[in-house]
C-alpha cells in the first residue's frame, strides 16, 4: 500500500467520531491506534456481505470429527442472491439451510453446487439488491500486509474478528494465502480483507497432502490459515451456479521418482484411458511442461494442475524416443484402476520348438465369454480384433488392450472349420476350476536328456551372496517345454525344507513345476537386505531351466508370507503371483500395472489371530484391482495349508495363464 | 482426532511470547511507544503468580492472579488450583507470601485471595476504572501461562484483537461452565494452562478483563479463548473484600428436561426420531389441533420455537417442554422453498385443571 494510501486511510479512519475514543485531541493518534481503527472500519465496510449460515439435520460425526452445529458463515459473491462458504460447514449433509443477515432477515438456501478442490460450496437464496464482496486483484496482494479475518458465528449483529498477516501467497499447490489471522470454524467461509474492508480471499481449511473434506481442520487458531482468493472464486462462479461439482484434475501419471524435490519427470505409470494415456503418454516418456508451466521437479506438476478442475483442457509437453511432443490434455476427475478384459480360457502350453499359428485352448471356463461365444477345448484360435494371433504372448497384447464389457471379435478354428465370433469380454474370474486336469508335459527322448541340468533336490550354492537355495526340478524335467516357478519364502524360525518339499513334489511333477527355497543367512528371521538374493536367485535359475515368465510366484507362511508380499511389490517386473498363507502385508502395494499382471491367493484359518489383517489385505488387494482369491479355513489356527487347500493352490497356479 | 493433542500443538505453534516491557515497540510502532512501555511496567507490578494445588494426573498447580487492594486482596480464576487451604503467592517483585480464600463465586469462576501478612502497601488496580472493548480492539494479556516466568520475571504478554463479545449461553448447552454472562474472545490463544486468572487490557494499559480457564466450544469442537469482562466482576469482587458477599444459591435446576409439552399437545406428530440430528419434519397434523389452525402441514419442517433454531426432533422435544401455559409461541416453519412463522398462545393442556 502506498504512503500516500495509508496517511489517507488513517485520516478516513479518525474521522468516525465512535472509534476515536482514545484519541487525544492534543496528541496526534499513535499508530497503533489508527491501525486498530482501520481493522474495525475494514470489516465494517465488508460486513452487509457476510452472513450467517445455520443447518438443520445431518450427521453427528463425520470420520472422527464431531461435526459442529453452530452458525458459520458466508459471503455474497451476487446481488441476486448466490453465497460462497467454506464446504467444512456442510460436512454433516444438513437437511435445510438457512441463511441470515444481521438485520434478522432469513432465507432458506439451497446448496447449488461444491468446489473439491478449493473447498468451497455454492449457496442460493431468493433475495436481491445483496452486496456482493469486493474482491482485491491477486496482485495487490502481497506478503506482510495486514490481514483482517472476519465472521458471523458469535454475534449475527456484529461480525467476529481476528487480525494477522498474509504470510504467504500461492500456497497449497496455488490455491490459496496464508494468513497468521487466527482461522477457525468460527470464520471458515467468512473473508480475509485487506485493511480497506475488500476481500482478499475466503478462509477455508487446507491441507497441502490431503484434500478429504476435514483436512486443514487440525490446524485451526494455529497461525496457518488458508482463504481461497475471492478473485479466483469470481472466475469460476459461472460454473458453480450451473449447478456442476468441481473436482480436482487429474492426468493420469506416477513417476519413477517420487521425491517432489528432485529429479525429471519420467514416466513410470500411465492409467489406462487417462488424459495422458490420450494425450500419448507412455511409460518410459518424460513430461516436460503442463499448462505452459516448465516441470523439472515432480512438486512443479502439483502447481501445475493444482489450480485446474477436471474438465479443464490444459497444454502439455513430453519428450518420447528423443521426440519432444506437444498437444493438450482435458483433465478427470477420477482415474480409471487397471483392469484387462477376460475371455475365459486356459491355453495349451506348446513344445517351444512347436509353429507359432495361433493358442489352442486348453480348458474353457464355465460361463465366460469364450464359453457364451461357443469356443471349445481344443479350438485353435487365430485372430482377435481382426489382428493375427501366432502365440501366447500376441494374445495377451491383444487382450490387454480391451476393458471388461468391451466387445471384441475372436477367429477360432475347429478342424477344418473356421469361424470368427463376436463376444463381450468380463472381468477375469476369481473362480479356481477345481476341475482342470493336469497338462502333460512328455518327457525328453532319451538322446535330449541334459546330464548337465540335474533333477530332483539339489542345494544351489550363491556366493555373490553368501547364500544358497534349495530346488525340486520334476523327474523327467524336458527342457523343450516351459514351467512354473514357486519361490518358497520360509517363515523365520524354520526353512520347513523337508516338509515343503514332500508336500510339493507331486505338484511339480504333474503340472510342470519348478520349487526353489532361498534361505535366509539367519534362519530366524528375513532381513530385508535379503531381497537382492532371493531376486538373483530366480534370475538364477531362470538361466538353467527353461521357466516361463507369466507364471513365476511367491509362495509364504506367516513370516515368510508377508516378506514374500514386500518381495512381490519390491520386484514387480519378476513375479507374477502370490500364494500366501496366515500373513497379511505389511506396506501398501502399488498401483497396479496394465503390462505386469499379478494375482493373489490368500487363505488363513478361521481361529488364527492374524485373520482380520488378512482379510483387511484382501481388501487392499481388490480395491487395487489385483486379481484375488481369499480362502478361510474352517477350525484352522496358525498352521501351514493343509493338502486340500495345497491341491487348491496348485490348480490356482495352474491357472495364472489364463486370458 | 485427538484434541488434547491438537490443542497442545495449537498452543505450542502460536505462543508468541514477548517479554514483559521488553518489546511493545512490535505493537506500537510510531507515537506513544514510551507510554505503552510505562503501562506494561505499571501492570507487571501489579500481577502475581499463584502456586497452589494440582501437579498430580496432569493438573497444573499454578496460575495468575492480580491484586485489587493495597493490603494484598488478590483477584483470580476459582480452580483447583486454590483446593488448598494456603496457595503461595509471588508478588512481581519476586516476593514470596502465603494467601487464603477469602471468598469464591463459582458462578463467575471467580475468587478473592487475601495475603496473610497484614501492613502492606502494594500497588494494585482500582477496579472501578476499567475500560470496555469492541471486536477489533487491540488487546494485551499477562499471564503466567506454563509457568514461564519465574521469581521476579515478569509475565508472559500476548497480543491480539478483541474477536467477539458475546454470551457464553447463547446457546444452551454450548459451554461446559456455570459463567452465563458476557465474556469477551480473544484471537490471541490465552486459553492455556495457568493464565487462568490473567489479565487483558487494551494498548493504554486500561483494564477490560480477567482471562477465564480453558474451555472448549461445543457448538464448533474449538477450543475458546474468552475473558470475563471486569463490569460483570467488579461488584462481586467489592463485596467479598467488603465482606458482604453471600454466595448465590445453585440456580434450580428446573431447565435441563422439564417436557411439559410435547408435539402431540399441539396436534403435531413427527417424524420417526431415527438418526442423532433428525430435522423435524411434520407428519401428521392432527384434525381440530392447533397445529392446524395455524395452517401448519405435513412435510413442513419446524426450523424455530421462539426464535430458538431447532436442528433437530431432539431440540424440539426440548423446546416444547420448556414451554408453559399462556407463553407466546412462535413457530417458523419452512415450507418448500419459503419460510413462514406462525404465532400462538400455549393453551392449557387438556388433562390440567
Amino acid at each position: 500500500m502506498s504512503t500516500l494510501r495509508l496517511l489517507f486511510l488513517l485520516c478516513f479512519v479518525t474521522l468516525l467520531p465512535n472509534f476515536s475514543r482514545h484519541v487525544d485531541a492534543q496528541n496526534s493518534p499513535s499508530l497503533t491506534e489508527l491501525e486498530e481503527q482501520a481493522f474495525k472500519q475494514a470489516v465494517a465496510l465488508a460486513e452487509p456481505s457476510i452472513v450467517r449460515i445455520q443447518t438443520v439435520g445431518g450427521l453427528d460425526r463425520v470420520g472422527r470429527i464431531l461435526t459442529s452445529t453452530g452458525p458459520t458463515t458466508g459471503l455474497v459473491v451476487s446481488a441476486d442472491g448466490y453465497i460462497i462458504s467454506s464446504a467444512f460447514n456442510f460436512i454433516s449433509k444438513p437437511a435445510s439451510v438457512l441463511v441470515e443477515f444481521a438485520d434478522g432477515r432469513r432465507f432458506p438456501a439451497e446448496v447449488i453446487a461444491t468446489d473439491r478442490s478449493r473447498m468451497l460450496t455454492l449457496l442460493k437464496i431468493e433475495a436481491d439488491n445483496l452486496q456482493p464482496a469486493e474482491a482485491v486483484p491477486a496482485d495487490q496482494i502481497k506478503v506482510g500486509q495486514w490481514g483482517v479475518a472476519a465472521g458471523r458465528t458469535y454475534s449475527p449483529e456484529i461480525p467476529n474478528v481476528s487480525v494477522g498477516i498474509v504470510s504467504a501467497i500461492n500456497r497449497v499447490w496455488g490455491k490459496a494465502i496464508q494468513t497468521d489471522a487466527k482461522v477457525s470454524p468460527v470464520n471458515y467461509g467468512g473473508p480475509l480483507l485487506n485493511i480497506e474492508g475488500k476481500v482478499m480471499g475466503v478462509l477455508v481449511p487446507l491441507s497441502a497432502s490431503a484434500n478429504t473434506e476435514t483436512a486443514g481442520v487440525e490446524w485451526y487458531d494455529s497461525g496457518i490459515g488458508f482463504a481461497i482468493p475471492l478473485e479466483d472464486v469470481y472466475q469460476m462462479l459461472e460454473r458453480l451456479k450451473e449447478g456442476e461439482d468441481l473436482h480436482p484434475g487429474l492426468m493420469g501419471v506416477t513417476f519413477r521418482r517420487n521425491d517432489l524435490m528432485e529429479g525429471d519427470l519420467l514416466i513410470d505409470m500411465v492409467r489406462p484411458d487417462s488424459p495422458a494415456y490420450r494425450a500419448g503418454m507412455r511409460r518410459g516418456d518424460v513430461l516436460l511442461s503442463v499448462d505452459d508451466i516448465p516441470l523439472t521437479r515432480v512438486g512443479h506438476l502439483r502447481y501445475a494442475l493444482g489450480t485446474h478442475y477436471a474438465g479443464d483442457v490444459v497444454p502439455v509437453t513430453f519428450l518420447k524416443n528423443q521426440k519432444k511432443i506437444e498437444t493438450t490434455m482435458a483433465l478427470v476427475q477420477t482415474l480409471i484402476p487397471y483392469e484387462s478384459g477376460f475371455l475365459g480360457i486356459l491355453p495349451q502350453r506348446p513344445e517351444l520348438t512347436a509353429p507359432r499359428n495361433g493358442v489352442v485352448v486348453r480348458y474353457v471356463y464355465s460361463e465366460s465369454a469364450a464359453e457364451d461365444a461357443g469356443i471349445k477345448k481344443d479350438d485353435r484360435i487365430v485372430a482377435f480384433q481382426g489382428e493375427p494371433v501366432t502365440d501366447y504372448e500376441s494374445l495377451w497384447t491383444l487382450i490387454s488392450r480391451e476393458r471388461p464389457e468391451n466387445e471384441v471379435s475372436v477367429t477360432f478354428e475347429r478342424g477344418a472349420l473356421k469361424e470368427t465370433v463376436k463376444l463381450t469380454l468380463t472381468g477375469t474370474t476369481e473362480e479356481i476350476p477345481l476341475d482342470l486336469l493336469d497338462e502333460f508335459i512328455p518327457p525328453p527322448a532319451a538322446d535330449e536328456v541334459d546330464e548337465d541340468l540335474p533333477t530332483g533336490f539339489t542345494t544351489i550354492p550363491m556366493e555373490a551372496h553368501n547364500h544358497e537355495y534349495w530346488t525340486y526340478i520334476p523327474a523327467d524335467y524336458n527342457p523343450a517345454y516351459q514351467y512354473g516357478l514357486v519361490v518358497w519364502i520360509h517363515p523365520g524360525g524354520d526353512t520347513m525344507e523337508a516338509s515343503i518339499a514332500q508336500d510339493w513334489q507331486r505338484f511339480c511333477d504333474r503340472r510342470g513345476i519348478i520349487l526353489i527355497g532361498p534361505k535366509a543367512a539367519k534362519i530366524n528371521s528375513w532381513n530385508l537386505n535379503e531381497a537382492e538374493f532371493i531376486k538373483d536367485a530366480v534370475l538364477d535359475i531362470q538361466t538353467r531351466y527353461n521357466i516361463d515368465t507369466q507364471r513365476v510366484a511367491l509362495h509364504g507362511y506367516a513370516s515368510g508370507g508377508s516378506f514374500a508380499l514386500h518381495l512381490a511389490f519390491k520386484y514387480r517386473d519378476l513375479f507374477r503371483a502370490a500364494a500366501i498363507a496366515a500373513a497379511p502385508i505389511t506396506a501398501a502395494p502399488p498401483e497396479n500395472d496394465p503390462e505386469t499382471r499379478f494375482q493373489v491367493y490368500l487363505t488363513c484359518g478361521e481361529e488364527d489371530a492374524v485373520l482380520p489383517k488378512v482379510e483387511a489385505t484382501q481388501k487392499i488387494m481388490e480395491a487395487r484391482k489385483f486379481p484375488s482369491v481369499f480362502k478361510k479355513v474352517e477350525g484352522r489356527g496358525h498352521t501351514y495349508p493343509t493338502s486340500t487347500t495345497l491341491e487348491e493352490i496348485a490348480i490356482w497356479l495352474d491357472t495364472l495363464d489364463r486370458l | 482426532m485427538n484434541w488434547v493433542f491438537v490443542h497442545l500443538l495449537r498452543k505450542t505453534l502460536c505462543c508468541i511470547i514477548i517479554a514483559g516491557g521488553m518489546s511493545l515497540s512490535c505493537v506500537s510502532t510510531v507515537a506513544n511507544a514510551d507510554d505503552s512501555q510505562a503501562a506494561v511496567r505499571s501492570i507487571q507490578s501489579r500481577m502475581v503468580k499463584i502456586f497452589g494445588a494440582g501437579g498430580l494426573r496432569n493438573l497444573y498447580s499454578y496460575s495468575t492472579g492480580f491484586l485489587a487492594s493495597p493490603d494484598g486482596h488478590i483477584v483470580t480464576v476459582w480452580s483447583h488450583v486454590l483446593d488448598q487451604d494456603r496457595v503461595t503467592v509471588i508478588l512481581a517483585n519476586g516476593r514470596k507470601e502465603t494467601a487464603v480464600v477469602l471468598g469464591a463465586e463459582p458462578q463467575l469462576d471467580l475468587a478473592v485471595l487475601k495475603i496473610e501478612r497484614e501492613g502492606l502497601q502494594l500497588p494494585y488496580f482500582d477496579l472501578e476504572n476499567h475500560a470496555s472493548a469492541a471486536p477489533g480492539t487491540r488487546v494485551l494479556a499477562f499471564s503466567n501461562m506454563f509457568k514461564v516466568a519465574t521469581g521476579d520475571e515478569p509475565l508472559s504478554i500476548l497480543h491480539g484483537v478483541i474477536a467477539a463479545k458475546t454470551k457464553l449461553t447463547a446457546r444452551r448447552g454450548a459451554y461446559e461452565v456455570p459463567y452465563d454472562g458476557p465474556v469477551y474472545i480473544i484471537d490471541a490463544i490465552t486459553n492455556n494452562p495457568g493464565a487462568g486468572g490473567g489479565l487483558v487490557t487494551n494498548t493504554q494499559g486500561e483494564l477490560l478483563a480477567m482471562i477465564g480457564k480453558e474451555l472448549r466450544n461445543n457448538e464448533s469442537n474449538t477450543w475458546i479463548n474468552y475473558a470475563m469482562p471486569m463490569s460483570e466482576l467488579t461488584p462481586v469482587i467489592k463485596q467479598i473484600m467488603t465482606g458482604d458477599y453471600v454466595s448465590q444459591e445453585t440456580k434450580p435446576d428446573g431447565e435441563d428436561n422439564p417436557l411439559r409439552y410435547q408435539p402431540l399437545d399441539f396436534g403435531l406428530l413427527m417424524i420417526a426420531d431415527v438418526v442423532f440430528r433428525t430435522p423435524a419434519f411434520i407428519e401428521v397434523v392432527d384434525a381440530n389441533s392447533l397445529a392446524e389452525e395455524l395452517g401448519l402441514k405435513p412435510g413442513d419442517l419446524i426450523l424455530f420455537v421462539n426464535d430458538n433454531l431447532v436442528q433437530s426432533c431432539r431440540e424440539l422435544r426440548q423446546e416444547f417442554g420448556r414451554l408453559e401455559a399462556g407463553d407466546d409461541l412462535s413457530l417458523t416453519i419452512r415450507r418448500d422453498d419459503k419460510l413462514m412463522t406462525v404465532d400462538a398462545i400455549v393453551p392449557r393442556k387438556v388433562n390440567e385443571n
